[in-house]
């Protein structure tokens, strides 16, 4: 009751067996090496829609790699491999059991029933399967067990040389270890045997996978299962039907009728009859068997490159994003910096201090203290007067470093809220994020008050070192213009023919003196403001390495997850390279 | 035991589910979201809404009927079944895959009253059907007041079956899940549907359909399995029976459950408090320790009205008080011949435009006009976002994390108004300058007379000078010792006019200081008053809808 003709199979899928030069097929086991590597080498460590997905097919590609192309690719004229798959309670192990004519492997009532799954192959050909190189992360073993990471060998005389069977866990049970083996074995198949049943032809879940094999060009036959007697024609019509509307209608359908099973379990003969002389027929052909072969592993190998230009689009959005998460934080610190620099505008603050260490220094006097700064707040409000803009009213009352260390903290603080509240915007940032980044370092009261004893050491520093020269100069120059002052005096005086007594060369001297001090406070002043000047670029200097270090804790976090710098770069050239080698081979005889 | 009384204390191992506990639950919910609303996410309360919203409807719709769907995979023959329970073809059945598409109803009972529940339920007029008819006589009596859903499939390749799945069970009142031997163990089933109603474990019976394909041995063995499963969902105690629509006589365990549940009228409310109990516990995250509304204690708020206080530019207004008081004090009492000097000086007070002559109880009424103090400079403006941030974070301390961005931003909810309101705190201050001292008043009259005195003596000497100038003969000046009396009244006059102006301004400067302490007293209180007005009080609202959906939640979660 097989809806194809099994004799056509043959006909349409080998015309000739082509001769594969080996080097092109060493080429390609290479390039298909470097792919998964690169692929292996490849993360998606911030979180984003697109990188879960990537994670899964990148795993399941890797195992592909490693458990058919690779093995497959190094020997072609290995046995052919069908695997038996399907939803849970089809049918598989009793299938099995009827096309070797042996109960090998064990069916019952309870879902789901294999656990671990079983290989049936010819004696001659369990080398080949038992060298481990097929399915490498599966040990062999001879007995059935329960754990899914093994593979259990059966010899079955019955069973033609060239062909193997793969009885596979289920893809639907409750037992998630049973899908994900099942998913990977199917992945390893050279030809899916597909068993559904009756009740489950319509199943969400086995369709999905269908539709994944066609999309990889495998070689599929089906199986439609206990198929209550009246209803068979109706039912593989319409199984027919859907087959069609997806794009499968190649596929051989198999209709096996609910029977009794008889004495050892096993199905009637006549019941798997046509089943039993189709594969027969594939096993006596070497051709035939060869032409399936190539089919679905140029079918895979095409596949490989849609499936791996996912991945680099999504390693690519994984570097986007990290470098948007970095904008971010950077942007709040700048606003930090400025708020920062404008908040030292006021020149007050810096020739405040600076004037301090001056006096400090040379130990001036409390009388002359009091002359300079007042000589500084009168340029002050001169030049407001003239600029129309107003003066600064208030005093001065708390201390430098309590109002620069309440300014740094408020800073750090502004930026580091700003910064979360961006990254928590953003997918990727609210999973790189920890409660603690939202407010500044537990410790950055200590260290901005470090950083500001720091720098008034530079300014004392700087004091002596220059205050010295400047405060000769100063002197030198209050000298020069009273100097001129004095003969200009004198000869006024002289000129208009006051003879000058000795008493008003006395007062002229004193007079001289006093405006000495206050030409000497005046250019003193200047030289305050120019050190006050250099006092602060140091300061934001200093200050933007605090903030750096803030803000390092959140661009750490992004550098942490060690992305390179064009991920989705190596993908693409590996898949160029294997789709080159791979029409090179041309395993299927026509180039595609 | 036989499995029929096995069901029977199943259904009603519980309590009964006293239907006004259950309203008060549903309007403590209801209170719970309206406090909630604008402090909490949207999406952790979105379950909340949909559960009051739908318990609003069910309990306002017939009470008298009870909703029990029949609900499994593709195959598993819910149709089937659903035909055998109501003894009519009613559901159309097939072997092609997927068959129902639409839900179908079967009522027990007249269609009228019903219908409004189907109505809102979403069963389509044409797939309802009604069971009594004459010919039935009493047997199907006990069943009446059931309505029962054909649900579609949950796990075909038509993904609009899954959908209308979803939807009615959230609607239903009782579940019969039914399952067969070939999918008994699919992940779909268990994974998506089965745990989802841990909860509702009092509203659950699961069906092993097609039994009549086993063996007696092999149906036992199955079943045994299915229980395996069933509590490994977390359905512990939930009734598994076998059942076939074949045979007839293996449905009476199921009809006599339904029947129970149809009896006990429970199965709406069973149903309303398990949901109650699944948000109740999805919404016990966001609650946590009671929380005092004076948890932002003294300190905090301190250390906030300094920092406002230091914006606001109280010590330079506390410092202008002392210059103000020290200016009209020595304008008051200074020596009059250098008291027009110091009106070359302004009043640092009126500099801020911040005296006033007008008595206290004008002040209240009359618009504000504002200061001129200067704009705080960028570190007050630092201090006070530090310590704004530093409220919210001790109020935010004791309760669970999930509230702290609504406390934050009700801390600075009104920061903008903030300078303003301390501008006019700032003005509307008593400072204690309307009034001069009496004392000023008296020395300032002292220093006329004294100045007087010199006047006279120096006026007595001028006519002296005068006279002899004139010729005139020139008249005695009375002597005190050996001193004339006009020079000692003008010498004598201008001295102690000094003097007096000398001595006085130690108490003067003291008096300045005083004020200026007491300026700066008041000033601070007014501060705070607006700290408390304008940043605790907002956190206080919050902490306040916190103790209130505490105490809603209580409620809502008791049993």
């Amino acid at each position: 009751m097989a809806r194809s003709r099994p004799q056509d199979l043959a006909a349409v899928l080998a015309p000739d067996p082509p001769v594969e030069p080996p080097p092109a097929v060493g080429d390609l086991a290479q390039a298909l090496s470097r792919l998964r590597a690169t692929i292996g080498g490849t993360t998606y460590p911030l979180v984003m829609p697109s990188a879960e997905e990537a994670k899964r097919i990148g795993a399941a590609l890797v195992a592909q790699l490693d458990d058919y192309l690779l093995p497959r690719l190094a020997r072609l004229d290995a046995p052919l491999l069908v695997v038996v798959g399907g939803s849970t309670g089809a049918g598989k192990s009793t299938l099995v059991n009827s096309l070797v004519r042996a109960p090998v492997t064990k069916a019952g009532v309870l879902r789901p029933t294999t656990r671990s799954p079983v290989l049936v192959s010819h004696p001659s050909d369990s080398s080949w399967f038992r060298n481990g190189q097929l399915l490498p992360g599966l040990t062999r073993t001879a007995e059935s067990s329960t754990d899914p990471k093994t593979l259990q060998l059966v010899s079955a005389p019955a069973l033609g040389p060239g062909l193997a069977f793969l009885d596979a866990p289920d893809i639907d049970s409750v037992v998630d270890r049973n899908r994900q083996l099942a998913a990977q074995l199917l992945a390893a198949a050279d030809l899916w045997l597909f068993v559904t049943t009756a009740a489950r032809y319509a199943d969400a879940v086995p369709w999905e996978l269908l539709t994944t094999a066609r999309l990889r060009g495998t070689v599929i036959a089906l199986v439609l299962d206990r198929v209550p007697a009246d209803a068979a024609g109706e039912i593989s019509a319409h199984l027919a039907e859907m087959l069609t509307a997806r794009d499968m209608g190649g596929a051989p359908i198999f209709v096996l009728p609910e029977s009794v099973l008889e004495g050892n379990g096993l199905l009637p003969e006549d019941v798997t009859r046509p089943l039993h002389d189709w594969f027969a027929q594939l096993a006596a052909d070497s051709n035939a068997r060869a032409a399936v072969v190539k089919q679905t592993l140029d079918g895979a190998l095409a596949a490989l490159g849609p499936a791996v230009a996912g991945l680099a689009e999504a390693a690519d959005e994984q570097a986007t994003a990290a470098k948007a998460l970095d904008e971010r934080v950077t942007a709040a610190y700048r606003t930090a910096r400025r708020s920062m620099e404008n908040g030292l505008q006021d020149g007050r603050l810096m020739r405040g201090e600076v004037l301090a260490r001056w006096q400090e220094f040379v130990g001036t006097g409390e009388l002359l203290r009091t002359l300079e700064s007042r000589v500084g707040q009168l340029r002050d409000k001169i030049v407001s007067a003239v600029t129309g803009r107003p003066a600064p009213g208030r005093n001065l009352q708390a201390a430098l470093e309590s109002q620069l260390a309440t300014l740094l903290r408020g800073v750090a603080a502004d930026a580091a809220e700003q910064a979360y509240a961006a990254w928590q915007a953003h997918p990727a940032g609210t999973a790189l994020l920890e409660p603690g980044l939202q407010k500044p370092s537990p410790d950055l009261p200590q260290r901005a008050e470090r950083v500001i004893r720091d720098w008034q050491q530079y300014v004392l520093d700087l004091v002596r070192s220059e205050a010295g020269d400047k405060r000769v100069v100063a002197r030198g120059a209050a000298y020069a213009v009273n100097g001129v002052g004095l003969t200009v005096m004198i000869a006024v005086f002289t000129s208009t023919a006051f003879i000058p007594t000795g008493a008003e060369v006395a007062v002229g001297a004193g007079t001289t003196v006093a405006a000495q001090k206050v030409l000497e406070a005046i250019f003193g002043d200047q030289a305050v403001r120019s050190l006050a000047t250099r006092a602060r670029t140091e300061l934001i200097k200093r200050v933007n390495v605090l903030l750096d270090a803030e803000a390092a804790r959140f661009t750490d976090r992004t550098a942490a997850v060690g992305l390179e710098l064009q991920p989705g770069a190596a993908l693409r050239q590996a898949a160029v390279e294997v789709e080159r080698s791979r029409e090179e081979v041309a395993l299927t005889g026509t180039p595609s | 035991m036989s499995l029929v009384d096995r069901v029977k204390h199943a259904l009603a191992g519980d309590d009964r589910v006293d239907a006004e506990q259950l309203v008060a639950r549903l309007d403590a919910l209801q209170r719970f979201l309206r406090v909630t609303d604008p402090y909490l996410p949207d999406n952790d309360l979105v379950a909340a809404h949909t559960l009051v919203e739908r318990a609003g409807s069910r309990l306002a719709l017939s009470q008298d009927h009870t909703v029990v769907a029949l609900a499994g995979s593709t195959g598993s023959g819910k149709s089937s079944l659903f035909n055998a329970l109501a003894r009519l073809k009613l559901s159309p059945v097939g072997v092609r895959r997927p068959t129902t598409g639409v839900a179908h109803a079967c009522v027990w009972g007249p269609l009228e009253p019903a219908n409004r529940l189907l109505d809102w339920i979403g069963v389509l007029p044409r797939q309802r059907f009604i069971r009594e008819s004459a010919l039935d006589g009493d047997d199907e009596a006990a069943l009446r007041g059931l309505v029962l859903l054909d649900l579609p499939d949950f796990d075909s390749v038509e993904r609009g079956h899954r959908l209308e799945v979803d939807r009615l069970l959230g609607l239903v009142d009782q579940v019969v899940w039914v399952v067969d031997p070939q999918k008994y163990g699919d992940r779909v089933l268990h994974n998506a549907y089965l745990r989802q109603f841990k909860q509702h474990s009092d509203i659950t019976i699961v069906v092993l359909n097609q039994a009549d394909r086993l063996s007696p041995s092999d149906t036992d063995i199955v079943l045994t399995d299915l229980k395996r499963l069933l509590e490994e969902d977390g359905l512990t105690g939930v009734p598994a029976l076998a059942t076939s629509a074949k045979q007839p006589g293996m449905l009476n365990e199921l009809r006599e459950a339904l029947e129970k549940t149809v009896a006990e009228r429970q199965a709406a409310l069973r149903r309303l408090s398990g949901d109650l109990d699944v948000v109740a516990e999805q919404l016990a995250t966001t609650i946590g320790p009671p929380a005092a509304e004076d948890e932002v204690d003294r300190a905090t708020v301190r250390q906030l009205s300094d920092a406002l206080a230091a914006s606001a530019g109280v010590p330079a207004v506390a410092a202008a008080t002392a210059g103000a008081y020290r200016h009209r004090a020595i304008a008051s009492t200074g020596w009059p011949l250098v008291r027009g000097m110091r009106k070359l000086r302004p009043d640092p007070l009126k500099r801020l435009h911040l005296s006033t002559d007008k008595p206290d109880a004008a002040l209240e009424a009359e618009p504000v006009a504002r200061t001129s103090l200067p704009e705080p400079d960028a570190a007050q403006k630092s201090a006070v976002g530090l310590s704004v941030r530093a409220v919210a974070a001790r109020a935010a301390a004791p309760i669970p994390p999930v509230w702290a961005p609504a406390l934050n931003t009700a801390s600075r909810s009104r920061l903008g108004d903030l300078p303003d309101a301390l501008d006019r705190a700032v003005a509307k201050t008593d400072l204690g300058m309307s009034r001069k001292p009496l004392w000023w008043g008296v020395v300032g009259l002292l220093q006329w007379v004294l100045t007087l005195t010199a006047v006279a003596g120096l006026g007595w000497l001028i006519a002296g000078y005068a006279v002899r100038v004139l010729g005139l003969p020139a008249f005695d000046n009375p002597k005190v010792g050996e001193v004339p009396l006009p020079t000692l009244l003008l010498l004598g006059g201008l001295l102690v006019g000094a003097l007096l102006a000398l001595l006085l301004r130690p108490i003067v400067n003291y008096g300045a200081r005083r004020a200026g302490r007491r300026a700066e007293q008041r000033l601070r209180g007014a501060v705070t008053e607006v700290a408390r007005e304008y940043v605790v009080a907002p956190v206080r609202e919050v902490l306040n809808g916190y103790a209130q959906a505490r105490e809603a939640l209580t409620v809502v979660r008791s049993e």
